[in-house]
């Protein structure tokens, strides 16, 4: 039962007290089941406390008591929105910890799922982050209206729309004929015109860019020293790709660049994702040019009884969030991992969150959680 | 630029191109009237596993070696073995459950498969009036004809079926000329057991009491070709079969005489006693379920070889041999001193 508390105030001045307002784990425009303490002076934010752990399933203790490849269905519920990404990522750790090579052609298959992951991601973070913004509905539609073009794709190969479980230690799983590649090619034709036509949509609108320009800025040294990743990282202007710092897979052979962004607001980080997917369908086109025939998995790797040497060994790629790491360690028996840490892109960026928010409007807070782009499947793990 | 407002215009006139669009561009309107209309899902679309048999559900292509059990990364599936009354496995599940509540849908099942029994299905609509029973799918729910899965997935089942039937051709080949030779039949044990060079066998009906006849049977294993019939106590009873090496060149192509125990009908006790008389990896192999499923990552032989040679230390592999045979597998090699 609650008392009421006496009235201590003196009569005739404004007193003002703050205000803790819980945004989330169920609301719309947290991304899922996230929820922020924020405290409010007035409409200004004054502080906010992430709290996260509603989605977490135990994926890194999970993981070892799981064989080797029994772990890769589950990387694709890391991040719902890249599985291939994410398969990616693993695959390449244990291919660094196990010395297996990738046939050529595999190679070229992974970057043309990764860079369609990379499409998919960012169109769609970019609808979601207008919905947040009041662009209700109609640019998120457009955005999964070409998404599912992309995931059709993604089904016809792997089985699976969002859950693909593609990736194979040595390669993929199998292999992409040429109908799929026909489909791919005709996707990354089209998709400049519909990218044209969706940035006519929202990009110059007086609203938006009221909205987003200086609001939840990060400057350039915090997301240095907080370990910022990907977009978010590069809107702030600190010019960090994996792809181009590991040339990982192809990407060394490749020719594309590094959109930066200069202020690091919301604007940059929602402008810098559209510019990589002007490079990504660039890279695309480069590498759905010339698909080597071949094989499109490593012979040797066995699926059963597949077995590591012990070491350590930390892989990791630029997913369409930012640097996703596995770090791996097998001991002497080489069954299972000994131990399976994952370096997430969106948790590690949601840290600086209340860095961005502070002294803004508790509107400004659903842009600004928009803009770092998570996924709880990813953050909570 | 132009004036304050010309983007959201800008924006409207997007919104109102889509909107008289998707009257007539296949491309802008994209959606479909589910239930009434359906989108035909892609050969490779996969939802959860189903069983495989071919003509009649009898003759279903599962084994029951329990390897999509084992490596199930949720641990989905439920499977006991068929046995007769004897305890002879069948070959065959007696129970095969897979929780589809839990299933992940990741096809891995499908993947390690060697009898190519478990596959993806395709149907979406699962959805049911129970949440725990109703969502178990058990042996005759999982079970689906060839012609079914012909029909779900045209390419991949006909290049199974072709596959199959390459083994099968390579099997029948392989038995013909083995039938051809007239070799005794095997699980004879005055006739069969050890063909191993120059050993002696001590007959079954000889008046030994079990100390005493695996006294002997130790004597005549170390005493070898060696002792003779002439010198060995079991004199005249005592059979001695050819030699491995004599044997070897027209059978090349039947192993089976070598390997009597090599028959999944088989229970233990009789498996081991057709094997006692032999070196370690006979014994290792009899030990075995004898169904050379794999799911060790070898054939029976293969892996009797590979823990007899040291190659491999891990004695819990055999899956459909299950706690019998890992048991068994322990105390041969303790009898052996190798543990």
């Amino acid at each position: 039962m609650i008392q009421p508390v006496a009235d201590t105030r003196p009569k005739g001045l404004i007193e003002t007290e703050t205000l803790e307002v819980s945004i989330g784990p169920q609301h719309p425009s947290t991304h899922g089941v996230f929820r922020m303490n924020a405290t409010l002076d007035g409409e200004t934010v004054v502080a906010l406390k992430p709290v996260m752990g509603y989605l977490h399933r135990n994926h890194e203790q999970l993981a070892e008591r799981m064989t080797w490849l029994g772990s890769m269905p589950y990387t694709d519920r890391l991040d719902y929105f890249n599985s291939m990404a994410n398969n990616w990522a693993y695959a390449l750790s244990v291919e660094k910890l196990a010395g297996i090579k990738v046939p050529e052609r595999a190679e070229y298959i992974r970057v043309i799922m990764t860079e369609l992951t990379r499409l998919l991601n960012h169109i769609c973070l970019v609808g979601f982050l207008l919905q947040d913004l009041g662009a209700w509905g109609t640019p998120l539609l457009y955005a999964f209206r070409e998404r599912e073009k992309i995931l059709d794709l993604f089904e016809t190969v792997s089985g699976s729309r969002m859950m693909c479980n593609y990736f194979r230690f040595g390669g993929v799983r199998v292999d992409l004929d040429d109908k799929s590649l026909a489909l791919a090619r005709e996707i990354t034709s089209k998709f400049p015109k519909f990218l044209d036509e969706f940035e006519k949509l929202l990009s110059g609108n007086e609203v938006l860019l009221a909205r987003t320009q200086r609001v939840g800025i990060l400057p350039k040294e915090l997301a240095i020293n907080a370990s910022i990743t990907g977009p978010m990282a590069r809107a702030s202007g600190v010019e960090y790709d994996i792809r181009k710092v590991d040339k990982y897979g192809l990407y060394g052979t490749l020719d594309f660049r590094v959109p930066l962004g200069e202020v690091g607001d919301v604007y940059d980080r929602y402008y810098v994702r559209v510019l990589e997917m002007r490079e990504s369908v660039k890279i695309l086109n480069q590498v759905l040019r010339d698909v080597p025939a071949g094989p499109f998995v490593a012979p040797e790797v066995k699926l059963r009884n597949f077995k590591v040497p012990a070491g350590d060994g930390y892989g990791r790629i630029e997913t369409p969030k930012g640097e996703l790491g596995f770090y791996l360690v097998s001991d002497a028996q080489g069954k299972l991992p000994y131990r399976y840490h994952v370096r997430p892109p969106s948790f590690i960026n949601l840290t600086i969150l209340e860095d961005m928010c502070l002294d803004h409007k508790v509107a400004d807070v659903v842009i600004i959680l928009g803009s770092v782009d998570i996924v709880l499947g990813e953050v909570d793990r | 630029m132009g004036f304050l407002g010309k983007g959201l215009f800008q924006g409207m006139a997007v919104t109102a191109r889509n909107f008289v669009g998707s009257y007539f561009d296949k491309e802008r309107m994209v959606t479909v009237q589910y239930p009434e209309e359906r989108v035909q899902v892609p050969e490779n679309s996969r939802t959860f596993p189903f069983l495989v048999f071919d003509n009649t559900a009898d003759h279903m292509r599962c084994v029951g070696c329990k390897i999509c059990e084992e490596e199930c990364p949720p641990q989905c599936i439920y499977i006991v073995m068929d046995r007769d009354e004897n305890g002879k496995p069948l070959q065959r599940p007696k129970v095969f459950d897979i929780d589809i509540s839990v299933c992940m849908q990741c096809q891995i099942c499908v993947e390690v498969c060697p009898f190519e029994a478990i596959k993806m299905d395709n149907n979406y609509e699962k959805s049911q009036y129970d949440r725990f029973d109703d969502l178990v799918e058990r042996l005759p729910d999982l079970l689906k004809s060839n012609e079914y899965y012909n029909h779900i997935k045209p390419a991949e089942a006909s290049a199974v079926d072709a596959k199959l039937k390459a083994e099968a051709d390579k099997k029948a080949k392989k038995a013909a000329p083995a039938k051809a030779a007239p070799k005794p039949a095997a699980p004879k044990p005055a006739a069969a057991p050890a063909p191993v060079a120059g050993r002696l066998v001590i007959p079954e009906d000889a008046p030994f009491t079990p100390e005493q006849r695996a006294w002997l049977a130790g004597f005549l294993s170390s005493a070898g070709a060696v002792a003779g019939p002439a010198t060995a106590p079991v004199e005249s009873a005592a059979v001695e079969l050819p030699a491995v090496e004599e044997a070897a060149p027209d059978t090349e192509a039947a192993p089976a005489v070598d390997t009597p125990w090599h028959d999944p009908g088989l229970a233990m006790p009789q498996r081991m006693d057709l094997a006692k008389e032999r070196p370690l990896a006979d014994k290792l192999m009899a030990a075995m379920a004898q169904t050379d499923c794999h799911a060790c990552g070898y054939d029976c032989r293969g892996y009797a070889d590979a823990i007899a040679g040291g190659a491999e230390s891990d004695l819990s592999l055999c899956l459909p041999g299950e706690g019998e045979t890992a048991g068994m597998l322990e105390q041969l090699m303790k009898e052996a001193g190798k543990v």
